[in-house]
């Protein structure tokens, strides 16, 4: 009740704001420039993608219309098939460990201590520091002639370590680096979340004599599951568009085995001129991506009103 | 009192551990780009034997290092202003104003889904929308490309970042004869300045961190960025670590200077608003 009359009176009171003459006109001429440039440059684009899904070219030039070819050709393909399942697998496994290790690294810094402060400035630079550099960093760890894990092996007694010439530790030294990269994200996330907890019920928790773990699942888990979830939803709609840090470190390889779906639009696209048939690639990514995300939205919707 | 004392020790403990797991990969990057490849190679240590400075000399005398600098910068800081100041009017619009039929949220949620929609599901028609319009390997190609990505982020910043503003300020202006748009610039925007610079921060660290449109758009020194030149340089000396340390050095360490003089800012933008 209360909010029908508040929100009767900021709309009132809007109008009133808004005043007569050219005044009218000011919230048109406030949002055409950043609604013309999108347009032109995003919304433009998405739908010019749409069409040369549609499309088949050779050359990179458009030959015949042929419907939605492009895209049952690619349900077929076993290079598509194969990446969907590789990028499917590399989201799931780099976000699962993010939010274990980002919630672990919450639970860890809750408590005031010294030092707290240069751990979150250390903590933003993995974060910040340009992708393609981060791929750097990861292919001087792997290089089995000059690595730090075939250092640190030789220094035990131990000879070269192979990392990017095995396809299981490839992907498997893909998801190190995308933890290590985006853990200290999912940590700052659920750290606020953390913090921003009412103190009462586990207050009542401790009168009432429940261990650390109790209080955690009964309390800590049911409350922080909002930010939980918009933590896990942004963190596998940026995963499923990595492509900066594969370029560089593995291009995709060995064979197939890190070749997530941008890398393989990418290789279509320019290096074998497939255009059509990239765009449609590409379209699917995009819906993939929208259907997860309306599916996210309507699970924080029904999950609590204050999400 | 020992429980508590384990207790520290543990906490300490795991402290270090993280410290080594962020920094030490970084450390040993900085270390390689100041040994010899000979010394990488033969009897790579924690730190070089022999000091040198050749692989930072070659970047800048062979290498265009200094050309892909000035061009991130270029296309960096001009993308951002034009987005900011594009976004803040939009956001502003968004924030106060009730159009027919709800127009204004129709754009707010149409900017945010766009949002959400990886850059790389529109590679292939930029891509198409550049070469026909000529701007292949410009700065004005990537300028363009880059200011649209930034718009909808800064529109979505900034309009929670105006919403957090009382109204009654502004009205209090108007009543004092400021016309709508004076109000704005007078009272709202000076009030938007944290949140300005909060957006600003993370928009410029975003984009001279942009690879995957730099690759498509550009081809030469004239308009390769920071991390498209790297990652083509790497790409040509495939075993010169030296070099490639050097470079992933050079091509890391504006951003992350400038991320660690400004990172009270950066937490909002880097969770998208999830978290304040």
């Amino acid at each position: 009740m209360t909010d029908v009359v508040k929100r009767g009176t900021t709309m009132r009171r809007r109008e009133r704001l808004q005043g007569a003459g050219m005044d009218l006109a000011l919230p048109y001429l406030l949002l055409a420039p950043a609604v013309l440039i999108v347009l032109a440059v995003l919304v433009y684009p998405l739908w010019d993608g749409l069409r040369a899904s549609l499309m088949f070219y050779r050359y990179g030039k458009p030959l015949d219309f042929v419907g939605l070819d492009n895209y049952i050709q690619l349900w077929t393909d076993p290079q598509f098939l194969n990446s969907l399942w590789v990028t499917v697998r590399f989201v799931f496994f780099s976000v699962a460990l993010e939010t274990i290790l980002g919630l672990a690294l919450a639970l860890f810094c809750l408590r005031e201590f010294y030092g707290i402060r240069i751990l979150r400035t250390i903590l933003i630079i993995p974060m910040v520091i340009t992708p393609v550099v981060v791929a750097i960093v990861f292919r001087l760890i792997y290089a089995s002639d000059a690595g730090m894990l075939t250092a640190f092996s030789e220094a035990m007694g131990g000879g070269q370590v192979q990392i990017l010439g095995d396809p299981l530790k490839a992907f498997t030294g893909l998801v190190v680096l995308d933890v290590w990269e985006w853990t200290p994200l999912m940590f700052l996330i659920l750290l606020a979340g953390l913090q921003s907890l009412p103190q009462e019920p586990f207050e009542a928790a401790r009168v009432d004599g429940a261990g650390p773990w109790r209080t955690f699942v009964d309390h800590t888990l049911p409350m922080l599951r909002p930010v939980l979830a918009i933590a896990i939803v942004l963190r596998t709609i940026d995963a499923f568009g990595t492509f900066d840090q594969v370029f560089v470190l593995t291009r995709g390889g060995p064979g197939e085995a890190t070749r997530l779906l941008p890398i393989l639009g990418y290789e279509m696209a320019f290096k074998f001129q497939q255009t059509g048939y990239a765009a449609a690639l590409f379209v699917t990514i995009g819906l993939i991506i929208l259907a997860f995300a309306l599916f996210a939205v309507r699970m924080l919707k029904r999950a609590g009103p204050d999400t | 009192m020992t429980p508590n004392w384990k207790l520290s020790l543990t906490r300490a403990a795991i402290f270090v551990l993280i410290l080594g797991v962020v920094l030490l990969p970084i450390y040993w990057m900085v270390a390689a780009s100041f040994k010899s490849n000979a010394e990488i190679t033969q009897d790579a240590t924690l730190y070089p034997h022999v000091w040198t400075f050749d692989n930072y000399i070659r970047l800048f005398s062979e290498k265009e290092f200094a050309n892909y600098l000035v061009n991130s910068l270029v296309a960096t800081v001009v993308s951002v202003v034009l987005a900011l100041i594009a976004g803040s009017l939009g956001a502003y619009a968004i924030a106060r104003f009730h159009l027919k039929y709800r127009l204004e949220r129709k754009i707010g949620l149409s900017l945010l889904t766009l949002r959400i929609v990886p850059p790389v599901v529109i590679l292939i028609p930029v891509y198409l929308l550049m070469l026909s319009l000529k701007l292949l390997d410009t700065w004005l190609g990537l300028i363009i490309t880059y200011t649209a990505f930034n718009i909808t982020f800064c529109v979505w910043m900034m309009e929670s970042f105006f919403r957090e503003i009382p109204v009654d300020l502004e009205e209090a202006a108007m009543v004092d004869g400021d016309s709508r748009f004076t109000a704005f610039r007078r009272i709202a925007l000076p009030l938007a300045a944290p949140g300005l610079a909060a957006t600003a921060i993370f928009a410029v660290i975003v984009t001279f961190n942009e690879f995957l449109f730099a690759l498509a758009l550009t081809a030469t020194p004239r308009a390769m960025t920071m991390p498209r030149g790297t990652a083509t340089l790497i790409g040509r000396i495939d075993t010169d670590w030296a070099s490639m340390s050097a470079a992933g050095v050079l091509g890391a360490l504006p951003i992350v200077v400038f991320a660690l003089l400004v990172q009270r800012h950066l937490v909002r933008g880097l969770t998208m608003g999830a978290v304040k």
